[in-house]
């Protein structure tokens, strides 16, 4: 009881010299806490995406397939009946017509994909904040960015550009809700003949063969038959598109988390300097508890508590605010950085899940390095010579 | 005997280029119950002595058994305990934590030992009564008078109950009505059976009446007084 009794006291005396040093500490204070919390929002931003990542590319068909030529895409005509002929496992295969258009009016780069009415997922219909999918040729949905972009107002009919000037016009039938996804922010999604009509190309011809599969586990194995069947064919897995997700979110976060793991290394010295410089005013007080009986364990547990109010605070306080930056600002400070700086990002609801491991990774590269910064200072101050007072 | 030194030599940086005699042969001793002074001019020994006494570190060689036990050879960690137990220090300006209230100067000793906040407050009462600085109690020591500050110090130093209390200097800064209460003060402690060591080279205290004896040290060696 006498030890526990004896740690809390000195945990008491602990709080009350943070509080009298409060100018000193607070500074420390307030630059580890910025740190833990931009180190914190990298993670839990990067973390945020791919979970969003990863849900929605469940809604992406399971293979793509796509010609090549020079190494470039190239629309390509196929029977795909002949191409797919003998493979066993195949639920549906759409075609598609997918392509970038730039809008030089407003300086964006919109994604035009075009479908055959028949192969619009009705799953899309629950997306929309409001009207329908496509149903004819001129129909188009629109994300929300994209009419804000498009400055549409409530105009529901618009025109673009084909290659050779002539204007192609488009009723809205649809809006994309924001927020919906990753995907759907700059797209305009119409019938798989208005896309070919609005890029100038062959009404046979095709982009993309979009091939969904009975067995999920056979995705691998089909897609290798497919592409064996067509030479120079690039042909992408759902699997593969979440991997390249994940690559470049973890690449962006990664770069982030090094810079930031570079500051928490200068911030470590900083600490490191600041402990070590004990204030003649300090070392008087160190002496005069250990001439009135302290020993030199319990100053260092004193200079322990300190720092470990210090980190715990620090770290409680930016990985909430971290948190709350995320979830209820849309990670706003991040955004250019992991999003990247295309015209129109995509904008949806942030909701990292709680990742033990990645709250203990932070913990680890924050409060084990500050601790392990004010051992050797508070070892030193503990060593001060109680006769130094006299 | 609450304190016998014998043939005790104090030096630092032994073995150096830079080695100091602090200390050569002291040899004296204290009974209970008694004030005794030591003084003599700065630079001569006094507070290396009163540190060795108040087991702040363990002589170089000689024998010195503080309270009843040996110290030379005890290592740091019992020389605190066995001080803590036993031995109050009053320093030269008090050496209070001003940003502290009295009543958690005072206590200051009680946090190491595991003693509770509740019977820490009781003990510090007690204590403050009796030096009538009980009004004082959540001041903070930068807002009271000097001798105000003196009686917070020796309420620190008593706190323990400590069979022994140690002064260095306890005067050297104070005014003449501060220094006849302070003596008053230990006067009243030497009738409640404590031993008392003061270092000074101050008149009033050396030759108050309630002093017993009288030590002169210079250079490091006890050159007179009553019991070498």
């Amino acid at each position: 009881m006498r030890v526990i009794s004896k740690s809390l006291n000195i945990l008491d005396y602990a709080l009350s010299l943070l509080v009298r040093q409060k100018l000193k500490n607070l500074g420390v204070f307030i630059v580890f806490t910025a740190v833990i919390f931009l180190l914190a929002s990298f993670q839990l931003f990067s973390t945020a995406l791919k979970e969003s990542a990863a849900r929605i590319l469940t809604t992406v068909p399971h293979i793509t397939v796509q010609k090549m030529s020079a190494g470039r895409q190239i629309p390509y005509n196929v029977d795909y009946d002949e191409l797919l002929r003998g493979i066993f496992g195949i639920a549906t295969v759409k075609e598609r017509v997918w392509g970038y258009y730039f809008d030089e009016k407003n300086g964006a780069n919109y994604t035009v994909v075009g479908l055959d009415q028949h192969h619009i997922s009705p799953r899309l219909a629950e997306v929309l904040s409001w009207g329908g999918l496509p149903q004819r040729r001129g129909d188009v949905v629109i994300a929300e960015p994209v009419q804000e972009s498009m400055q549409l107002g409530s105009r529901e009919r618009f025109s673009l550009f084909r290659p050779d000037l002539t204007m192609k016009s488009f009723k809205v039938v649809g809006r994309f809700s924001r927020g919906s996804s990753l995907v759907t922010d700059d797209i305009l999604l119409m019938t798989r003949q208005d896309a070919a009509d609005l890029f100038a190309m062959d009404q046979s011809f095709i982009t993309d063969l979009l091939v969904d599969v009975a067995n999920p586990t056979e995705i691998d194995t089909i897609a290798a038959k497919i592409s064996a069947r067509l030479p120079g064919a690039r042909v992408i897995t759902q699997n593969q598109i979440h991997k390249t997700y994940n690559v470049v979110f973890s690449w962006r976060s990664g770069f982030g988390s090094i810079c930031l793991l570079t500051s928490l290394f200068a911030f470590i010295i900083l600490s490191w300097d600041k402990a070590s410089g004990m204030s003649p005013e300090e070392r008087r007080e160190m002496a005069i508890l250990k001439v009135t009986g302290w020993q030199t364990s319990d100053i260092m547990w004193l200079r322990f508590c300190e720092s470990s109010v210090i980190a715990f605070t620090a770290f409680v306080g930016g990985y909430s605010l971290a948190w709350l930056h995320i979830v209820f600002f849309d990670g706003v400070l991040l955004r250019p950085v992991l999003l990247g700086w295309s015209v129109i990002r995509p904008s949806f609801q942030l909701a990292p899940p709680f990742v033990l491991h990645d709250f203990l990774l932070i913990a680890a590269f924050s409060i084990i390095p500050y601790m392990v910064a004010t051992i050797v200072p508070a070892w030193k101050s503990a060593m001060v010579r109680p006769d130094s007072v006299m | 005997m609450q304190i016998e030194l014998n043939s005790v030599n104090k030096y630092y940086n032994r073995g150096q280029h830079n080695e100091v005699y602090a200390l050569k042969n002291i040899s004296f001793s204290v009974q209970e119950g008694e004030i005794v002074c030591i003084r003599g001019p700065s630079g001569s020994g006094k507070s290396t002595l009163l540190s060795i006494i108040g087991c702040l570190y363990p002589p170089t060689s000689g024998t010195a058994i503080i309270c009843g036990r040996q110290i030379a050879r005890l290592p740091d960690h019992f020389l605190t305990r066995h001080r803590r137990e036993n031995i109050g220090f009053i320093f030269q300006r008090f050496n209070l934590i001003e940003s502290l209230t009295v009543l958690e100067n005072i206590t200051l000793p009680l946090l190491p030992l595991g003693v509770p906040p509740a019977e820490r407050t009781v003990r510090a009462r007690k204590v403050m009564e009796e030096l009538q600085i009980g009004h004082r109690e959540k001041f903070r020591v930068n807002g009271i008078s000097g001798g105000e500050m003196q009686r917070v110090a020796i309420g620190r130093a008593l706190i323990n109950n400590p069979r022994l209390l140690l002064a260095d200097e306890p005067t050297a800064h104070l005014d003449p009505q501060l220094r006849s209460s302070f003596m008053d003060a230990m006067a009243d402690l030497k009738k409640s059976g404590k031993t008392i060591v003061i270092t000074s080279h101050d008149i009033q205290v050396t030759g108050h009446p309630k002093v017993d004896r009288c030590f002169t040290m210079e250079d490091g060696t006890m050159t007179a007084g009553d019991g070498i």
